[in-house]
C-alpha cells in the first residue's frame, strides 16, 4: 500500500538496526568492516544450506514434520557458523593486539572486544531482516496489500517485519552472550545461546497452523525481549567484574 | 552502572585504542562504491521497464543482422561478439593511450578526458534527466532544461577533472555522478551481452595489468619511469570531513625516522607490515634491522620529496631483498613476496591509467589513500544494476559479494603493494553469487518466508 507502507514496514524490521548502526557502529570504521564480514558469512551459511535443502523443495504443505527437519538443520548450521566466526575474530584479535603493541597503544579493551561482538550479531541480524524479509517487500511498495491464507488477520509484510525484527534483536544479543561464553568458558551461556535460537525458530512453526501468527508473532518479540535482557545481566556483570579487577590491581 | 562501564573501558572521551580509526580508509573506499550503487539500484527500478526491449537492444540486432536469437539479439553467439569487440575496442584505445603518453601528448590525453568527462555528462545525463523527469511529471519548461543542464554538465566536469580547484566532495560526487550516468547507460544493454561483457572486462583487465605486454601495465611503468602523473579519472580516497579524518599532508611531513607506522597509518600498510613482522619474528630475521634501516631512510627522503627517489628505494629495496632471500622459507607461503613488503613501507606514488573514464586498477596514492579507478565503480554497478532488473534478492547478494571481492583484493594490495586489477575477484564473486542465489536461494528463502517460517 503504497510508499509510506512500505517504507514503515522496512522500518520496522530495521529501524533498531538503523540506530545500533548510526549511534555505535558508523563511529569506529572497523566495525562497519566486521560488520560487512559478518553479513557476508550469514549470506554464504544460508546459501550453503538452500543447496542442501534444494533438492528437497517444495515442501508440501501438510507435513510440518519437514519443516521442523529444515528449521533444525538450519539452526545447527548456523550456529557452527557462529563458532567458525568465533575462531576468525579470535586471530584477529591476535593480529590487533599485536599490531597496538608495536606502535604502543593499549590493547583490546573489554568494551572494544563487546563491540566488535556488537558488530558481528548486528551483520547476522540485518542480513537475516534483508534477506528474509526486505528483499519481498517491493510488493508493499504498490497499492494493494497481501494476506496469506494461514494468516488472515495481519498482512503478510507486517508479520514478517515483526518476526524480522524479533529474529535481528535476537542474532544481534545473543552474539555478544555467546563471544562472552567462549571467552570465560561458561559452559552454561554457551549452551543458551544455541537453545535460545533454536527455541525462537521451533516458535515460529507455530505460524504453520491457522492463525497461528497471532501467537507466534508476540511470543517471538517475548523471546527477543528475553534474550535482550539476559545479555544485559550478562554484560553488566563482566563489566563490574572487569572493573573491580582493575581497582584491585591498582 | 553507565559509569561503571565509562570508567572500565578506555572509553572515547578518554586513551584512543587502536581500534578507534583503523579500517578507516578502506571504508572511505566502500562508502562511495556503495553510494554508486544505489543510485544506479535507484535509478534502474525507476526507469527500467524489462518488457520493452531497450533502443540500444534494437540497434545492437539491426548491426548484428537481426539473425539469431528471438529475443531481439539477446542470445549467447551475439553477446559474446558484442562483448569480444567491447575488449577489443578497449585494448586498441588503451595502447592508443600509451602511445600518446610515450610521446608525452598530454594536452591530447587531458583534451579527450574533458571531452569524454563532459559527453557523458551532457549526453547521458540529460537523457537520464529527461526520462526521470516523464517518469516522475514533474513540471520543468525546456527552456529552463536547456540552460540548468549545460551548466550543470560544465561544472561537474570541471569538478572531475581539476580536483585542486574545487572543495574534495564536490570532486569526488562529480566522479560518482559520471560513473552513474556510465553504468546506467550500460544496464540498458541486453542480459546476456551484460554479463558476456562483465566477464571479459574481468579477463581483461587481470590481462592487462599482469601481463608483461599488458597496456595497463605499459603505461604504469612508464609513469614510474617518468615518475610522472597519468591524466585520468580516478577516486581517491582522501578524507571528505577533514574534521574526522586526519590531514595527510600534514602526517606524511612531520613523520619521525623512527616510528614507522603510527596510528595514522593506513590499514593496508598496517596489513602489509603485520604479515612482515610476523615474518620476521618467527624467522628470527637478523638483516632485518639492516631492512628497516634501508627502509626509514628512504621513507625519509620521500617524505620530503615525495616522488624523486623512488627508483633509488626501488633499487636499495632490491639488493636488501637478496640478503633477505638467505632466510629460510617458512610454512606461510608467499614468503617472498611478504619480505617485499617490510623494506617499502612508503606506497607507491602511482598506478596504471587507462583511456576515457575507464580506468582500472587499484593502488596506493603518494598520501597512502586507495585510488580505485571510475571503470571499476561503473562495472560494479552495471553487475548490481543488471542483478537489480531481476530482484532485489540478487541485489543484497551481489552487493555483498563485491565488497568482499574489494576487500580481498585490498588484501592482495597489502601484499603486493603494487597496482592490482580491481576487477577480477569481485565480478567473478558477483556472478558466482548471482548465479547461486537465483538458483538456489530464492527458492527457499520464498517456500520459508511465505509460511511465516523464520530462523
Amino acid at each position: 500500500m503504497t510508499v509510506a507502507a512500505g517504507l514503515g514496514y522496512a522500518l520496522i524490521a530495521l529501524g533498531p538496526a538503523f540506530s545500533l548502526f548510526a549511534g555505535v557502529v558508523a563511529r569506529k570504521p572497523f566495525l562497519v568492516l566486521t560488520l560487512l564480514s559478518s553479513t557476508l558469512f550469514w549470506l554464504i551459511s544460508l546459501i550453503v544450506l538452500s543447496g542442501i535443502w534444494r533438492g528437497f523443495l517444495p515442501i508440501k504443505s501438510g507435513t510440518w514434520w519437514a519443516y521442523a527437519i529444515l528449521i533444525i538443520t538450519s539452526v545447527a548450521l548456523q550456529e557452527g557458523t557462529r563458532l567458525v566466526f568465533w575462531r576468525l575474530y579470535k586471530k584477529m584479535e591476535e593480529m590487533l593486539d599485536a599490531f597496538a603493541d608495536r606502535i604502543s597503544k593499549p590493547r583490546l579493551s573489554l568494551t572494544d572486544k563487546m563491540l566488535i561482538s556488537l558488530a558481528g550479531g548486528l551483520g547476522h541480524g540485518v542480513a537475516h531482516a534483508v534477506f528474509f524479509c526486505l528483499s519481498l517487500l517491493t510488493p508493499a511498495f504498490g497499492r494493494a496489500t497481501f494476506y496469506v491464507e494461514r494468516c488472515s488477520k495481519m498482512p503478510f509484510f507486517l508479520a514478517s517485519a515483526l518476526i524480522a525484527l524479533g529474529f535481528l534483536v535476537i542474532h544481534t544479543f545473543s552474539m555478544i552472550i555467546a563471544f562472552n561464553a567462549y571467552d570465560e568458558k561458561k559452559k552454561c551461556d554457551q549452551i543458551v545461546v544455541p537453545v535460545v535460537h533454536l527455541a525462537a525458530a521451533v516458535m515460529t512453526l507455530v505460524n504453520l497452523a491457522p492463525g497461528g501468527c497471532l501467537i507466534g508473532t508476540p511470543l517471538l518479540l517475548v523471546m527477543a525481549a528475553l534474550t535482550l535482557q539476559y545479555c544485559w545481566r550478562v554484560a553488566c556483570r563482566r563489566l563490574t567484574e572487569h572493573q573491580h579487577r582493575q581497582l584491585n590491581d591498582n | 552502572m553507565a559509569d561503571a562501564a565509562a570508567t572500565v573501558s578506555g572509553d572515547p572521551r578518554g586513551r584512543p585504542t587502536v581500534l578507534d580509526s583503523l579500517g578507516e580508509d578502506i571504508t572511505r573506499i566502500v562508502y562511495p562504491v556503495s553510494a554508486c550503487m544505489l543510485l544506479v539500484v535507484l535509478l534502474v527500478s525507476l526507469l527500467s521497464s524489462p518488457s520493452a526491449p531497450s533502443p540500444l537492444a534494437v540497434s545492437i540486432a539491426a548491426a548484428t543482422g537481426g539473425g539469431g536469437g528471438s529475443g531481439g539479439g539477446d542470445d549467447i553467439p551475439t553477446a559474446l561478439v558484442t562483448a569480444l569487440t567491447f575488449v577489443v575496442a578497449v585494448t586498441a584505445a588503451t595502447f592508443l593511450l600509451a602511445l600518446l603518453f610515450y610521446l608525452r601528448c598530454t594536452p591530447c590525453l587531458r583534451a579527450y578526458l574533458g571531452f569524454s568527462a563532459l559527453s557523458v555528462l551532457l549526453v547521458l545525463g540529460g537523457q537520464v534527466a529527461l526520462l526521470l523527469l516523464s517518469r516522475l511529471r514533474l513540471p520543468l519548461d525546456a527552456v529552463s532544461f536547456a540552460l540548468l543542464l549545460p551548466n550543470a554538465a560544465g561544472a561537474l566536469a570541471l569538478a572531475a577533472l581539476a580536483p585542486a580547484s574545487v572543495p574534495i566532495a564536490l570532486h569526488q560526487a562529480a566522479l560518482v555522478a559520471i560513473a552513474v550516468l556510465t553504468a546506467f547507460w550500460f544496464t540498458l544493454l541486453p542480459e546476456w551481452t551484460t554479463w558476456a561483457l562483465l566477464v571479459a572486462m574481468a579477463i581483461y583487465d587481470l590481462a592487462a595489468v599482469l601481463l608483461p605486454g599488458g597496456p595497463l601495465r605499459v603505461l604504469l611503468q612508464l609513469a614510474i619511469e617518468r615518475n610522472e602523473e597519468i591524466p585520468a579519472l580516478v577516486y581517491e580516497a582522501r578524507p571528505v570531513d577533514p574534521r574526522h579524518g586526519r590531514n595527510w599532508r600534514l602526517w606524511r611531513e612531520g613523520r619521525q625516522p623512527g616510528a614507522d607506522l603510527d596510528v595514522s597509518s593506513t590499514t593496508v600498510e598496517v596489513i602489509g607490515e603485520v604479515f612482515g613482522r610476523n615474518l620476521d619474528s618467527n624467522s628470527g630475521n637478523s638483516s632485518s634491522p639492516q631492512v628497516h634501516g634501508v627502509a626509514t631512510s628512504a621513507g625519509d627522503a620521500n617524505n620530503s620529496r615525495p616522488r624523486a627517489t623512488l627508483a633509488a628505494a626501488l633499487s636499495s629495496a632490491d639488493s636488501t631483498i637478496a640478503q633477505a632471500e638467505e632466510v629460510p622459507v617458512l610454512r606461510e607461503h608467499r614468503v617472498a613476496v611478504a619480505e617485499m613488503s617490510v623494506p617499502l613501507i612508503q606506497p607507491r606514488p602511482e598506478r596504471s591509467g587507462e583511456e576515457e573514464e575507464d580506468e582500472d586498477g587499484i593502488g596506493l596514492s603518494s598520501s597512502g589513500a586507495i585510488k580505485l579507478g571510475l571503470g571499476d565503480f561503473i562495472f560494479y554497478s552495471v553487475l548490481v544494476g543488471r542483478a537489480a532488473m531481476y530482484d532485489y534478492m540478487t541485489v543484497y547478494a551481489c552487493y555483498l559479494a563485491i565488497i568482499a571481492g574489494l576487500g580481498i583484493t585490498l588484501l592482495l594490495l597489502a601484499f603486493f603493494r603494487t597496482a592490482l586489477p580491481a576487477l577480477p575477484v569481485s565480478i567473478t564473486l558477483g556472478v558466482v553469487f548471482y548465479v547461486l542465489t537465483r538458483t538456489l536461494l530464492e527458492e527457499f528463502v520464498v517456500q520459508c518466508s511465505t509460511n511465516l517460517l523464520m530462523f
